[in-house]
């Protein structure tokens, strides 16, 4: 096929599907953790950081991973605290790093094209060092991943359960939320916070619908979300549209075809069951 | 040998006294029902008694380690309350959830997969949900998923089990279900129970022993003796406190 002769859709493909096998895992935990809208709230921290890396003389992704990594371990201390309202802490530390982020930005005068590039990044513009580095990270997760699965899975079942079995709760919940955070800084500045964020979300809810055990929902999520990269890209070459948002609404559509067939799978057995169809019950 | 020894136990919060010098001993293999009215503390203790929460002062021994060495040691199993919360829309099966205990108990279960799986086989047998293996816990009732996470917890092979309002919220049948695997679960293999209940009738027909507490042990014995005591103990419950 001609789209796979051009060396940048090759390291855009690499670079995607890394991202699209890596965010899932990162994501199932996060979703039954509900803590979803993470990805943007430590995006909008990573913003600040690039800005105040760049006010400070500092190499940009630098500055965002100092912060993200900072706001990823102030957010889990947030929510240990008030475990009742874990959203009410992300929610704080998404503002916060919105407004230092417009501060910096107009203290600093940097170029808006460049601010841009840090925030939404290009799958399409991936060089080789970019896609070293987000294989780096993407083995970081994935062997994290393996050797705590089955803690992290306890954990976001119920944590006072690992407590009492001697777990280290309270170590794990941070490795795993700077781990978040190293993913979402790595992702963002490559491929984008838009894919980063929604392909650790997106695919999963999709899993979901699948109604199977959380080994099997995680596989599936990566499944949806390796299908959502290579649709979503081949499509934007074709369409020449914008290859990020493409992939995204690839993985949306794939959630909204897979719960219209759960709907009409719900609506087969209500009509095959004698108790659920008889008249009272419509 | 799973003794607890709780020694001089006092808790407070915001100057609020929750629980005010409890000593109490819980011979190994006793099934100890905890009764007391709304904000007793009856879970502020089982929750000391498993180290999740510090006391403000006196000392937990379990089994003759301090608290902290013994829950390295998986001795421990603890059943939430309310669990059906946590359970909803949580996109784990039966067989999924039970194996997790696996990872609360001895390394040497967990590395061999042919035992690990014949552990998890025999307790959904025991807690009677083997047919129940595939489906997600969030589909089951309260009862069935209060049987799920039994069984997790003695995946792990603990000598004290900890269960905090078990049968809450759970239809008569179910709660005699489960009331009866605790029963069997004691008489058979030996395991320590602390249960704290509502259901005080219930509870102490199916205990060796009752801890009534109001902030403070107002009585610790056998069933019988509570049975024979009621009326008074009811009293210092409500005026004494």
């Amino acid at each position: 096929m001609e789209f796979f002769q051009y060396d940048f859709i090759q390291r855009a493909l690499l670079a995607g599907l890394i991202t699209g096998i890596v965010c899932p895992l990162i994501g199932s935990f996060v979703v039954v953790r509900r803590q979803s809208l993470i990805g943007d709230g430590l995006g909008h921290i990573a913003f600040a950081g690039v800005t105040g890396g760049y006010m400070v003389g500092l190499y940009p992704v630098v500055g965002a991973l100092i912060l993200t990594v900072t706001g990823a371990v102030g957010i889990e201390l947030v929510r240990r605290r008030h475990t009742e309202f874990a959203d009410m802490g992300l929610a704080i530390f998404f503002y916060a790093g919105a407004a230092m982020a417009i501060i910096f930005s107009t203290m600093t005068r940097m170029p808006s094209t460049g601010l841009l590039s840090f925030l939404f990044g290009s799958i399409i513009t991936v060089t080789i060092a970019d896609v070293i580095t987000i294989a780096c990270a993407g083995s970081l997760v994935l062997a994290v991943v393996y050797f705590l699965f089955d803690k992290l899975m306890l954990m976001s079942l119920d944590e006072d359960i690992a407590n009492v079995a001697g777990i280290n709760t309270g170590m794990i919940n941070m490795l795993f939320s700077i781990l978040t955070a190293i993913v979402v800084v790595v992702g963002m500045t490559i491929v984008g916070i838009l894919l980063v964020s929604a392909l650790m979300i997106v695919p999963v809810a999709t899993a979901h619908l699948l109604r199977v055990g959380f080994k099997a929902t995680m596989g599936w999520a990566v499944v949806f979300s390796m299908s959502s990269v290579l649709i979503g890209l081949t499509s934007s070459f074709y369409l020449d549209v914008a290859p990020g948002g493409t992939i995204v609404m690839t993985a949306i559509l794939l959630y909204i075809i897979m719960t219209l067939v759960r709907q009409c799978i719900a609506l087969k057995e209500r009509r095959e069951d004698p108790i659920l169809s008889s008249p009272g019950n419509k | 040998m799973c003794e607890v020894r709780m020694s001089d136990i006092h808790f407070s919060y915001n100057n609020n006294v929750a629980i005010d010098n409890i000593s109490l001993t819980i011979s190994q293999g006793d099934f100890v029902a905890v009764v007391g009215p709304n904000g007793a503390g009856k879970s502020t203790m089982l929750k000391i008694m498993a180290g999740l929460i510090k006391p403000t002062r006196g000392q937990v021994m379990i089994g003759g380690k301090d608290m902290a060495t013994a829950k390295g040691h998986g001795l421990i199993g603890y059943v939430p309350q309310n669990y059906g919360k946590n359970a909803m829309g949580f996109p784990a099966t039966v067989k999924e959830v039970v194996a997790l205990g696996l990872t609360l108990g001895s390394a040497a279960a967990k590395k061999n997969r042919q035992a690990a799986k014949h552990i998890t086989s025999h307790m959904m047998e025991l807690v009677g949900l083997e047919q129940l293996q595939d489906r997600r816990i969030g589909e089951l009732s309260g009862g069935q998923q209060q049987r799920v996470m039994v069984a997790m917890a003695l995946a792990a092979n603990p000598e004290l089990l900890l269960l905090d309002e078990p049968t809450s919220g759970i239809d008569y049948e179910a709660s005699n279900r489960i009331y009866e695997l605790l029963g069997t679960l004691n008489k058979n293999l030996g395991i320590t129970i602390i249960m704290v209940s509502h259901d005080i009738e219930k509870a102490v027909s199916y205990a060796n022993k009752v801890a009534c507490i109001n902030r403070k042990l107002c009585f610790f014995g056998t069933s019988q003796e509570f049975d024979a005591t009621h009326a008074q103990v009811r009293h210092l419950w409500y005026y004494t406190g």
